[in-house]
């Protein structure tokens, strides 16, 4: 008689059981990826993939792919999402070695960056090819790390878009209220990673444990099909007394759910709940009532039950539905006034502003998809050529890509531009390198930033950057100024004479809120405003105190040198 | 031997942070035995925006006035400003009973009590309440009331209030370094104190103390305090209308007010330039000295005539004049200005002479801390007149007070 290990066996055969595989890219998905491996959490595959040998060398997980050996020879992608790609090209068959066998392949990244953006579509594409459903839970960066990176993060989240069968995405910006405004960075950090790996445990519990009410695929991607969308996220679990109504608490506090608040919004909402044998149908139907009066009438419930004799007595409750960022904004944003916002992304905001609530509204236009698309098309070509050098993969399907943008270009003013393919180049060059200019502009209103960026991918007529310089920018103290340094004219100096001698050069200074010409126009009232307006420029050093008022309502702080030669002009 | 006492005064300035422990003899005189002062940081306008440089600067004052002095300070007088400050006069009369006609303490207390009773606004708190006179049946300037006949007494005040918060503000940073804040006092009070002399004061003067941020200024007549107050404007304002006319960095603008500034700029040689260096030596800008002299007198003579508004109403009383002190008014051709603007006499002032290694510290800059060790002496003196039976009665009735 042969002796066998009823455990082993118990392990290997169980025919139900889903291989998974988790995938780790870039800095932010190694950080997940070492917490998921820390909590040993999820019965899955962890692999962590980085171009950075050094990062990588410091991760916990047990497999490790560096991208682009030969490529980028153990550095990172240095923020360059293109770098990032192609690395992962290079390294395609280690990632496709790595992923095969499974049939889920978690995919967590932070978008943004380059390795992130740039490999995690790549990765995705190789998942799959080798017919795994694919998930991808990604970060979308904090406002604070400036529209270029937002922008490249979008790019890559439209690659992905088309790859993966879910995408669960998250709000760095919500992510911050996780801890406590006085929190360490750390904390900040490992508590959004600790999320994630929340998340992924419970979407990876939710497809692979069976349940007596099952939630398949399509209902989690029923839940988070919202253009746009962000992930809205609550898991709690409890045991003891009450621990349906505790554990629904629990699910509730999650910040991406923000006390059940962000759930009026939602249209779908998918609840699982799992406990252990001793679950009983009037738990499940108190959890479900309690439930009920944070959710509307009309949301369509996605309703699971599933019971794992792993989890002994205690009950798991895990919400999860999508909100488009849009609506997410306006309802995270509700108390600052929404105009205050971009000037204070301006001035480079500090982690802890930008980690507060109030930081979530300067994201990313709430471009519609369908108007985003041309652009994609548009961006795609670019990397053409080194997908063709190596037996790309984009090229199924993009390979048509590129003649797209010509035709349509024609009766747009990019068709100015000569040749048809440097056209696109250079519509590509201009699209990606738009949002760094305007990171230097000092564009008061970040409202109509906005609305230009979808113009631009709207491909709308002259979207370009032009209108920008024109508008109603601030006056500023150096305008004024420049032209105060006294030319080296020997003239005998009597106030008026010193004063009035900067008159000539002065028009040009003006200019900028108040043209020459039209000045007569000008009301009292307007003028009154620009007045006030520039007033906190020229108060130099004394911007952020109480002003002096003089009877007059004249600020004393301005120097007086200053407000006389405005008088005078008067 | 008179009975001396050591006194601390503090002054949080808006350019310096000054400690002075002085030594108040009975017989009147002080002996400045250390001045610890230290660049100031976190004090704008006269009001403290941060806390812990202020701290840090304050601890360094205190140490460079401890040890020449070799005394341990755990208590300071605190001299305090900024544009919140307000004065106002306020009168209040009393009838005494009728069975009654020689005026008690009581009474005097009565009068006190209904003129210091006036609306100030709810944020604020009274600072200084200071007795200008009593009025017995409209006798006026009578000093002394107490064991005179009459049938009303008027009691006539001085009241100096700013907003609570600040000055509790200021007492708190100063608590926490750890000090004691004996009492606070508003710096223009404390620098007319060894600024002006008694004759001054008599004949009627103003006093200005136009320090980095702030000109506090105190106008005296007949002897009795009539208006105070504070502008908050000062050097630093100067010094940010050169930076921003030459665009220059501040710290520049700063040297170049100091060593080539001036307040004249009619019969100045028009061809005259005058270079800003960097560091190195290189130049980084030219000025005309016309201009840079007319950029400071505007902002000088602004200063002026914005104090000038606010005691108007007194100004025809002044005999002795005007007199500036404070840093600011070492800026060459301020009392030519000033002369022009009060169309008085004027007198750039230090403290009055006081022992001690005072010597240097007769510098108009110190003339408010070293106030503040009169100041104290004052408060001193005044008390005397009560025995110390009644002294510590009204101590025991404090603490009952307090009790509630």
């Amino acid at each position: 008689m042969v002796e066998y290990d009823r455990n082993a066996l118990k392990e290997t055969v169980e025919p139900g059981t889903l291989k998974t595989c988790i995938v780790g890219v870039g800095g932010a998905g190694g950080n997940v990826l070492d917490r998921i491996t820390l909590d040993r959490t999820v019965d899955a595959k962890l692999v962590a993939v980085h171009t950075d040998i050094r990062v990588l060398s410091h991760s916990m997980s047990p497999n490790k792919v560096q991208l682009g050996i030969e490529l980028m020879r153990g550095v990172g992608a240095g923020g360059d999402p293109e770098l990032g790609r192609e690395a992962a090209m290079f390294s395609r068959e280690q990632i496709r070695e790595a992923v095969t066998g499974h049939d889920i392949v978690f995919i967590c990244t932070g978008l943004g960056g380059g390795t992130g953006s740039g490999a995690a579509p790549v990765i995705a594409e190789i998942a799959k090819s080798t017919g795994a459903l694919v998930f991808l839970t990604a970060t979308m960066p904090f406002s604070f790390e400036g529209r270029r990176r937002v922008k490249q993060a979008e790019e890559s989240l439209d690659h992905l878009q088309k790859r993966a069968d879910a995408l669960i995405l998250f709000e760095n910006n919500r992510m911050g209220e996780l801890t406590l405004p006085k929190d360490g960075i750390q904390k900040a950090f490992s508590q959004a990673d600790q999320l994630i790996a929340q998340s992924l445990r419970a979407v990876s519990t939710i497809l692979t444990t069976p349940g007596l009410v099952k939630l398949g695929l399509d209902d989690l991607t029923a839940a988070l099909n919202t253009s746009n969308g962000r992930c809205l996220f609550g898991f709690g679990e409890a045991r003891g007394q009450n621990r349906g109504t505790e554990a629904v608490k629990r699910a509730l506090k999650s910040p991406l759910i923000d006390q059940g608040r962000l759930l009026h919004q939602t249209k779908t909402l998918l609840v699982h709940i799992a406990g252990g044998e001793s679950l009983t149908l009037l738990e499940v139907d108190a959890i479900m009532k309690q439930l009920g009066k944070n959710v509307p009438d009309q949301t369509h419930i996605l309703f699971g039950v599933a019971v794992d004799p792993k989890l002994g007595d205690s009950v798991c409750v895990t919400l999860l539905s999508s909100l488009g960022l849009a609506q997410l904004n306006t309802l995270a944003a509700a108390a600052p006034p929404a105009e205050m916002l971009p000037v204070r992304e301006r001035e480079m905001p500090k982690v802890m502003d930008a980690m507060t609530p109030a930081q979530a509204a300067p994201q990313p236009p709430p471009a519609p998809k369908p108007a985003r698309a041309p652009k994609v098309e548009a961006v795609k070509p670019a990397p053409a050529p080194v997908a063709e050098s190596m037996d790309l993969f984009f090229s199924n399907e993009e390979a048509p890509a590129p003649a797209e943008p010509v035709p349509a270009a024609p009766p747009e003013p990019e068709a100015a531009l000569p040749e048809a393919d440097e056209s696109i180049h250079a519509f590509v060059q201009e699209v990606v390198d738009e949002p760094a200019a305007e990171q230097e502009e000092p564009a008061p209103f970040e409202d109509e930033v906005i609305i230009e960026q979808e113009v631009v991918a709207a491909h709308i007529p002259e979207p370009e950057p032009e209108p920008q310089p024109e508008k109603p920018r601030r006056p500023r103290i150096e305008d004024y100024i420049t032209d105060t340094p006294p030319a080296p004219r020997p003239v005998s100096t009597s106030l008026a004479e010193v004063v009035g001698r900067n008159k000539p050069a002065a028009p040009a200074a003006d200019a900028p809120y108040m043209p020459a010409g039209s000045r007569s126009k000008i009301t009292e009232e307007e003028e009154q405003i620009a007045f006030q307006f520039r007033s906190e420029e020229d108060r130099g050093r004394f911007r952020e105190t109480e002003p002096v008022l003089a009877d007059g309502g004249e600020d004393l702080d301005v120097p007086t040198w200053m407000r006389l030669k405005r008088k005078l002009r008067r | 031997m008179a009975k001396s006492t050591i006194y601390a005064g503090l002054e949080i300035g808006t350019s310096k942070i000054c400690v002075v422990v002085g030594e108040a003899k009975r017989d009147g005189t002080i002996k400045i035995l250390g001045v610890g002062t230290a660049p100031s940081r976190g004090v704008r306008k006269g009001e403290i925006v941060d806390f812990q440089k202020v701290q840090t600067v304050l601890n360094d004052a205190l140490v460079r006035a401890e040890e020449p002095s070799e005394v341990m300070i755990r208590t300071v007088f605190l001299g305090v400003t900024g544009g919140h400050i307000r004065s106002l006069n306020s009168r209040g009369a009393w009838r005494l009973p009728e069975d009654q006609s020689e005026i008690t303490e009581d009474d005097v207390e009565e009068a006190k009590e209904i003129a210091r009773n006036v609306e100030i606004p709810q944020d604020h708190v009274f600072l200084h309440s200071i007795t200008r006179q009593y009025i017995v049946d409209g006798q006026e300037g009578v000093r002394q009331p107490i064991g005179r006949e009459g049938r009303v007494l008027e009691a006539d005040y001085h009241i100096i209030h700013g907003m609570r918060g600040r000055i509790q503000n200021a007492v708190k940073c100063v608590r926490e370094v750890p000090l004691e804040v004996e009492d606070v006092v508003f710096t223009a009070i404390a620098a007319a104190q060894v600024v002006l002399s008694r004759e001054a004061k008599a004949q009627g003067a103003l006093m200005i103390d136009i320090g980095g941020g702030t000109a506090d200024y105190v106008l005296y007549e007949d002897g009795m305090i009539a208006a105070s107050g504070c502008v908050p404007l000062g050097g630093d304002h100067i010094t940010q209308d050169i930076a921003m006319a030459v665009q220059i960095p501040d710290r520049r603008a700063e040297e170049l007010k100091v060593t080539e500034g001036s307040c004249i700029y009619e019969d100045v040689d028009p061809e005259d330039m005058v270079r800003v260096e960097d560091d190195n030596g290189f130049m980084i800008a030219e000025v005309e000295r016309s201009f840079l002299n007319e950029v400071i007198h505007l902002r000088v003579r602004e200063i002026l005539e914005q104090v000038k508004a606010r005691c108007e109403d007194h100004i025809g009383h002044l005999a002795a004049g005007v007199y500036l002190t404070g840093g600011t008014s070492l800026m060459k051709g301020i009392d030519v200005v000033a002369q022009d603007v009060f169309e008085r006499k004027v007198t750039r002032a230090g403290s009055a002479p006081v022992s001690g290694v005072t010597a240097t510290f007769e510098k108009p800059q110190f003339s408010a801390p070293v106030g503040l060790i009169r100041y104290a002496q004052i408060l001193d003196q005044e008390k005397p007149f009560m025995s110390p039976l009644r002294r510590l009665g009204r101590k025991m009735a404090d603490l009952l007070s307090i009790v509630p």
